[in-house]
């Protein structure tokens, strides 16, 4: 961070990332509509909500790789036109390409993101990344020779070896098994808090409990269109444990509250979707 | 991109073999037919016994026209002493056939490549190639001997046709397939289209580019000794022609085998260079 900075631009660089008004339609489809949204500067976000809500949708559109159909989306007040090395992106499987080593995928990442660093010292920070993620041992093997849980580590330190300061993650452990999963979650709240400048998070999940142990708020969605229907602050302190959080009342009610909401919204949408298809209606 | 994809490949995928396919479980070895890996199994020798057998026993037969099915032994010792024509004969053909095959393949690999990830150029192309790519290239050697200066540069013309074809429509269906993350991944690291091409969309493809560099070595093989028929002083077409012309039917049948055992050679070559460089495709 620019240490001369005065408060004020200071207050205008943690402006995050906003989303104005934003529609997202696919083939005349409405997949996103009349989306608000605003993430500040070193948050931890999660978009929460049932598969086929446009959340992937929504994540693409922060990362450049879809334009809206209406609205804006913007990062530090500049409009975000196409995907940008500011934002690395981990997809939920097969993202590193498996004709280069592990070694060579993150090598690959640092010679794009930062051209000026010689080949030994590039070798030697790609190395650095793979340690970060525990795949000191497995440099030189290729993704097929990977369990699921080895290739999203290798996919994370590629995204990390980016430099980006915003990481968007596309229910990237949705494919992994319960442990490899919390080791997994553990791994990205380590690198978020444990890195001088805080990156912004924003993290596509359906885990009800994957979204509360990891976020400072969680924005949830429903389906439709695609829209927010509720965001709530996640109140527990940090660094959290998972035994502490699920037994405490705090979070019994939160998801009890998060249910709660997801089925008013199911049955809003049935019960509008009766009132359209009823005979005669609406001629 | 997969109904654009359709365009080239309805009617005349002639030439385009399903490829490998990526992570799955299945075995490559099976689709190797024309592999050394086809002997291993007691069933593969039985046959070629079997075959040894019947090929005997027409031979001992006293039949009209029974000159034309010499003794396999006796071909056999005729391959041997024709060895060193064949073996000039083999150079020459493969003075032809490398360079018209290489060319085809460098050619076919990066036309296609673009043609398959521009929409543009995939609009331009893809009304010539349905007209141009199912012609059988057998058609051009009389013009193209006609039209070129040498023999030598004419069937290097046909092989080169020939050969493009399953190269360019396989490289073509690889690019247009290539899956979604990679070129999510490949946006996000702000590949230049150079990079792009070079290092994520040819590596994604090689899988259909080996299919169509296999197909086109093989029509590369016929149209080569189709095109020696016609007009060669040497080479393995010519060798087969000239002594069915003087009616030594043992040479010719040698000659026969001996292009034969080429082909499987080249084609077991290329599958060990396909392996290679497949290593990462389970």
């Amino acid at each position: 961070m620019n240490s001369t900075a005065t408060p004020i631009t200071r207050s205008i660089d943690n402006k995050g990332i906003e989303v104005r008004s934003l529609r997202f339609a696919y083939y005349g489809n409405a997949i996103l509509s009349d989306v608000n949204l605003s993430i500040e500067d070193g948050e931890f976000v999660c978009l929460l909500g049932p598969s086929g809500c446009g959340k992937t949708t929504l994540l693409r559109l922060l990362a450049g790789l879809e334009k809206p159909s209406a609205g804006s989306v913007s990062w530090k007040g500049k409009a975000i036109k196409g995907p940008s090395l500011e934002r690395g992106v981990v997809f939920q499987d097969y993202s590193l390409f498996p004709w280069m080593s592990l070694l060579q995928n993150v090598l690959f990442a640092i010679e794009k993101s930062q051209p000026q660093i010689g080949r030994k010292w590039r070798r030697q920070l790609a190395e650095d990344y793979l340690e970060m993620v525990g795949l000191a041992g497995a440099v030189q093997k290729y993704p097929l020779e990977l369990s699921g849980g080895m290739r999203q580590r290798g996919a994370i330190a590629r995204t990390l070896a980016l430099g980006s300061p915003v990481l968007l993650m596309d229910e990237p452990f949705g494919a992994l098994d319960p442990v490899n999963r919390a080791k997994l979650q553990d791994l990205v709240l380590d690198v978020w808090a444990g890195s001088t400048t805080r990156r912004t998070v924003v993290f596509v999940t359906h885990d009800v409990e994957e979204a509360l142990y990891l976020a400072d708020r969680v924005v949830m969605l429903g389906s439709s269109p695609g829209r927010v229907i509720h965001e709530l602050k996640v109140p527990f302190a940090r660094p959290r444990t998972r035994r502490t959080m699920v037994a405490s009342s705090a979070f019994i009610s939160l998801r009890e509250e998060i249910d709660a909401r997801f089925r008013q919204d199911v049955i809003a949408r049935i019960e509008a979707e009766t009132t359209i298809n009823t005979p005669g209606e609406g001629v | 991109m997969s109904d654009t994809i359709s365009d080239f490949l309805t009617d005349e995928n002639r030439g385009v073999v399903k490829p490998v396919r990526v992570a799955t479980g299945q075995p490559q070895r099976k689709t190797a037919v024309l592999s050394l890996h086809a002997l291993r199994g007691w069933e593969g020798v039985l046959f070629l016994l079997a075959l040894l057998l019947l090929w005997q026993g027409v031979s001992l037969l006293k039949f009209k026209g029974g000159y034309l099915f010499p003794a396999p032994w006796l071909t056999l010792k005729t391959l041997w002493i024709s060895l060193p024509e064949l073996l000039r004969g083999t150079v020459s053909s493969f003075l032809i056939l490398v360079p018209g095959h290489l060319l085809a393949v460098a050619v076919g690999i990066a036309w296609g490549l673009l043609v398959g990830t521009s929409p543009f150029l995939h609009r331009m192309f893809a009304p010539f190639a349905r007209f141009a790519s199912p012609v059988p290239p057998t058609i051009y050697v009389p013009y193209a001997i006609a039209l070129l200066p040498t023999f030598r540069t004419a069937a290097g013309f046909v092989v080169f046709i020939g050969a493009f074809w399953p190269v360019f429509l396989n490289t073509v269906a690889g690019a247009s397939a290539l899956p979604q993350h990679y070129r999510d991944s490949a946006s996000i690291l702000g590949l230049n289209r150079f990079e792009y091409l070079l290092r994520v969309v040819f590596p994604a493809a090689l899988p259909h580019i080996f299919s169509g560099i296999s197909v086109g070595l093989v029509f590369a093989f016929i149209l080569l000794t189709v095109a020696e028929l016609f007009g060669a002083n040497d080479g393995l077409g010519r060798f087969i022609q000239l002594y069915a012309d003087y009616a030594d039917y043992p040479r010719m049948v040698a000659g026969i085998l001996y292009t034969g055992v080429v082909v499987l050679a080249a084609t077991e070559v290329l599958e060990r260079i396909k392996r290679r460089a497949l290593f990462w495709v389970k």
